[in-house]
């Protein structure tokens, strides 16, 4: 279980670092960023994604906090994260290479949107159908299994 | 697969959750191993068996997969 406690601990200093490039680039894009970029499809984007991905964030570092300061808590946790048939079923639906392909679109998708807004969309649209079919196939076992 | 584990656990007056922290999964694998949508690895219905002081052949029922097994 001391394994499993230096594991959150490096998680959760983890997602602190992306968080805080979360915030920065809101922060950014509220008062810094110029008119001209405000108008395209991508910046809005970024907004959006920024401000729900600080706010799933916030509720993970939460519940990992949590954990670590309840032993109750922290052995649920491990139960659940280590729990041979959730496993079985995150491999049937792709987990983890759906989110890591995902993540590379959106990525990417960002980036382009800035000049392409075609491909933008084009892009995050295939990030958000396999992520919906990853979710199905996920749903449908969790009910098989 | 068909298991004892429901009446094991109805002897021994503990709850599906308690077993399953007992064993390090969740409650949701225990239902499913339970109502027979899940087979467990033999890491886990060794956990159980222990758990329940008898043998994996005694918790857990092998009679389909006997009955598979092509005589020599």
């Amino acid at each position: 279980m001391e394994q499993f406690r230096k594991k959150i601990k490096t998680r959760m200093l983890l997602i602190s670092i992306v968080l805080l490039v979360f915030v920065a680039i809101l922060l950014y894009n509220q008062f810094g960023a110029s008119d001209a970029l405000k108008d395209s499809l991508a910046f809005s984007f970024q907004c959006g994604l920024s401000a729900s991905g600080s706010l799933v964030l916030v509720f993970w570092l939460v519940k990992n906090r949590r954990a670590l300061s309840d032993e109750a808590k922290l052995r649920l946790l491990y139960n659940q994260e280590n729990d041979e048939r959730m496993s079985a079923i995150r491999a049937k639906a792709g987990i983890p290479m759906v989110l890591i392909l995902s993540m590379a679109l959106v990525l990417g998708g960002m980036i382009i949107g800035y000049f392409n807004e075609t491909v933008f969309v084009i892009l995050i649209g295939v990030a958000l159908f396999q992520l919906l079919v990853s979710l199905g196939v996920k749903l449908y076992y969790m009910k098989m299994m | 697969m068909n298991t004892k584990i429901k009446e094991l656990r109805k002897e021994k007056k503990i709850s599906q959750e308690q077993l399953a922290n007992a064993v390090g999964t969740t409650r949701q694998t225990i239902t499913s191993i339970e109502v027979g949508k899940y087979t467990a690895s033999l890491a886990l219905a060794y956990k159980i068996a222990r758990y329940f002081g008898l043998t994996i052949e005694e918790v857990f029922d092998f009679s389909q997969i006997d009955s598979e097994i092509e005589p020599e």
